[in-house]
């Protein structure tokens, strides 16, 4: 376990010192208003970029979610199933699936899944 | 008059006619269209099971894949450039030369054709009379960042002086540069006079 | 304990440089390959026949100009590409050599954790550069990698359930007389597909849409920033494709075909990128939702059976 936080911490310092390296590297650094301003096919950025953007990332986001969590729940299913009786295993994780799908049929009618419409 | 009358609508008849056989013709292959659209798509069996083995098992996709993988093991249409050029036409307009008589006498004469054609204005010229009484230019400068190399100049000139050469390979690194005057125009021609020479021979036919 | 610690560092910097080589090769194998289906030439020159290509420009990049944008969060823009390098490095720690590595029980687990946090590196690379293309590169990227996440995880697990562990090692043991790519096909493929919409490929690349985005979220990088950028996005690509010739292809490490396997995999990552154009956005949502998903689920469904049947066959 410590040679593997150990490993993990190498690794991090060795992506850092790379980065850290291409900085020390970058042979010239002129500074220019116009090449440090945000990138935008040769004019000033009419906008700010921290706009409030579409919705559907969002709901996206949160339709991930709830899969995420359930599939957060079915990851220890594999390996308890050595451990526990088989009959209540089969009808629970039979169930869970079950639900999931149903779940995701029903947000499909919904339309939840919807991208443009 | 009346027999000439008739005879000269007889003479212009099929004249008036003509059209209107080539409207019943029109209308004759307008009766069977073509159709255009997509056509609907077969409901057989065979064809749904076909639809659906094509979906599932991505032929389509496979197949797409197979041409690039064809391509692959094609020859690449690539030439090295700097080791291997490509062919050049005898019409090919490149860098602008001024070329001489076989006797050493420029050719040019200040006529200012090219100057007065040129659309992009990248030509001047002053002219003077020389001491020999022959009229010739003082000055001869392109401005080669203002060319737009359509040859208008070349087939101005009377007397094949100024011509557009083969050479396409005159870039530099600063502006200056490219502002060519007299001496550096009559040098490229002395230095490309045999090829300027036999592209004006193989094209002499055309001119 | 000072002998040991020091083999496992010789071995994980020897396992870090040995991917960061591949990449680069991959790289030169990507420029070549495409040339070759455009019918012209990769690059030819540098080297013997371009071979040392990837490394002059891993030098060019290093040693070119780094540029600040002044709108942008700093430390969240300098460090997102180092954070980005450093996952998909992590990520080969699960790598099932028998000796002298780490023996992951939950090996798998262990990628699902890395390939998620990967999200975090795009987001805050897009997000933190203060640009609006590096937004909406940023926002894309979030939502098409999520989505194929869940498909991805969901697949995984259908594997996970016939196999009964979450250790790479043991697959190995399950595919001794059939590969699972044999009985297994279309899953194989939904698999592949959803390895190329997460690592942002070509069908898939809208994270990097560059007739709309310009770059996408790495429109701000300039020369280190970049390359490390790059540089974990092709190795999360080489890790993929190990991961399907563990998975699908008998994952037998120890021999010398494995690796050719991997390497047509990587391949294949190209060849794709050569033949097919890029997706519509909202298809590409369409076939993470409403087509994977539920085949992904169902097929779960079916494992489970399957593997029920397994375990009362053999208790």
């Amino acid at each position: 376990m410590l040679l593997t936080s150990y490993s993990i911490m190498m690794i991090m310092m060795l992506s850092t010192i790379i980065m850290m390296l291409a900085t020390m590297l970058s042979k010239k650094q002129i500074e220019d208003r116009e090449k440090s301003s945000p990138f935008e096919c040769g004019f000033d950025p009419k906008s700010s970029a921290r706009l409030p953007f579409s919705l559907r990332f969002f709901l996206i986001a949160v339709i991930f979610l709830i899969f995420d969590v359930e599939i957060a729940l079915l990851l220890p299913m594999t390996i308890i199933m050595y451990t526990s009786s088989i009959m209540m295993w089969t009808i629970i994780s039979t169930a869970f699936l079950l639900i999931l799908l149903s779940g995701l049929y029903h947000e499909w009618n919904q339309g939840s899944l919807e991208w443009a419409s | 008059m009346a027999a000439l009358k008739l005879y000269s609508i007889s003479k212009i008849a099929p004249q008036l006619l003509r059209p209107m056989t080539h409207f019943s013709v029109v209308c004759h292959t307008r009766n069977s269209y073509k159709y255009v659209n997509a056509a609907e798509r077969s409901m057989d069996m065979k064809d749904i099971t076909d639809r659906a083995a094509q979906t599932m098992f991505w032929s389509e996709l496979f197949r797409g894949l197979g041409v690039t993988l064809g391509h692959i093991f094609k020859e690449p249409a690539t030439i090295n450039y700097p080791f291997e050029k490509g062919p050049l036409s005898p019409r090919f307009r490149g860098e602008h030369a001024l070329r001489r008589y076989p006797s050493g006498e420029e050719r040019c004469i200040a006529c200012k054709l090219c100057e007065a054609i040129c659309p992009a204005q990248a030509i001047t010229i002053e002219a003077e009379e020389r001491a020999d009484g022959s009229r010739r230019t003082t000055r001869y400068d392109i401005d080669m960042t203002k060319c737009i190399y359509c040859g208008f100049c070349q087939e101005a000139c009377p007397v094949d002086a100024i011509v557009e050469g083969p050479n396409f390979e005159f870039s530099t690194e600063t502006h200056e540069e490219l502002l060519y005057n007299k001496e550096k125009l009559l040098n490229n021609g002395d230095k490309w006079e045999s090829e300027i020479a036999s592209n004006i021979h193989a094209d002499h036919l055309y001119r | 304990m000072f002998k040991e610690i020091f083999g496992l560092f010789i071995i994980f910097i020897l396992l870090v440089i040995f991917v960061m080589v591949g990449v680069a090769f991959l790289t030169l194998l990507e420029r070549k390959v495409l040339g070759y289906i455009h019918i012209r030439k990769g690059p030819n020159s540098v080297g013997f026949i371009g071979i040392l290509q990837p490394f002059s420009d891993a030098i060019k990049l290093f040693t070119s100009e780094q540029a600040f944008p002044f709108l942008s969060n700093y430390l969240c823009y300098y460090f997102a590409p180092v954070f980005s390098l450093f996952l998909s490095l992590l990520v080969w720690f699960v790598i099932p050599y028998f000796t002298g590595f780490i023996s992951f029980e939950l090996g798998l687990l262990f990628f699902l954790c890395c390939t998620s946090l990967g999200v975090y590196t795009v987001m805050i690379a897009g997000w933190s550069s203060n640009s609006n293309y590096a937004l909406l590169g940023g926002l894309r990227a979030v939502a098409q990698t999520i989505s194929y996440e869940v498909s991805l995880a969901l697949i995984l697990l259908s594997f996970v359930f016939l196999v009964g562990s979450y250790n790479l090692m043991m697959f190995y043991d399950f595919q001794v007389y059939i590969w699972m790519i044999f009985f297994t096909f279309p899953l194989s493929m939904v698999w592949f597909t959803s390895c190329l919409a997460e690592t942002n490929r070509t069908p898939f690349d809208f994270a990097e849409g560059e007739s709309e985005l310009v770059s996408g979220f790495n429109v701000e990088y300039s020369s280190g920033g970049f390359a490390l950028i790059f540089l974990a996005e092709y190795a999360s690509i080489l890790f993929m494709s190990m991961l399907f010739c563990i998975i699908f292809l008998g994952s037998d490490i120890n021999s010398m075909f494995f690796y050719f396997s991997l390497s047509f995999l990587s391949f294949m990552f190209i060849w794709v990128r050569g033949t097919m154009p890029r997706f519509r956005y909202d298809k590409l949502m369409y076939l993470a939702w409403k087509s994977f998903l539920p085949l992904s689920l169902n097929y779960l469904l079916f494992f489970l059976g399957i593997s029920i049947y397994l375990f009362l066959l053999l208790v």
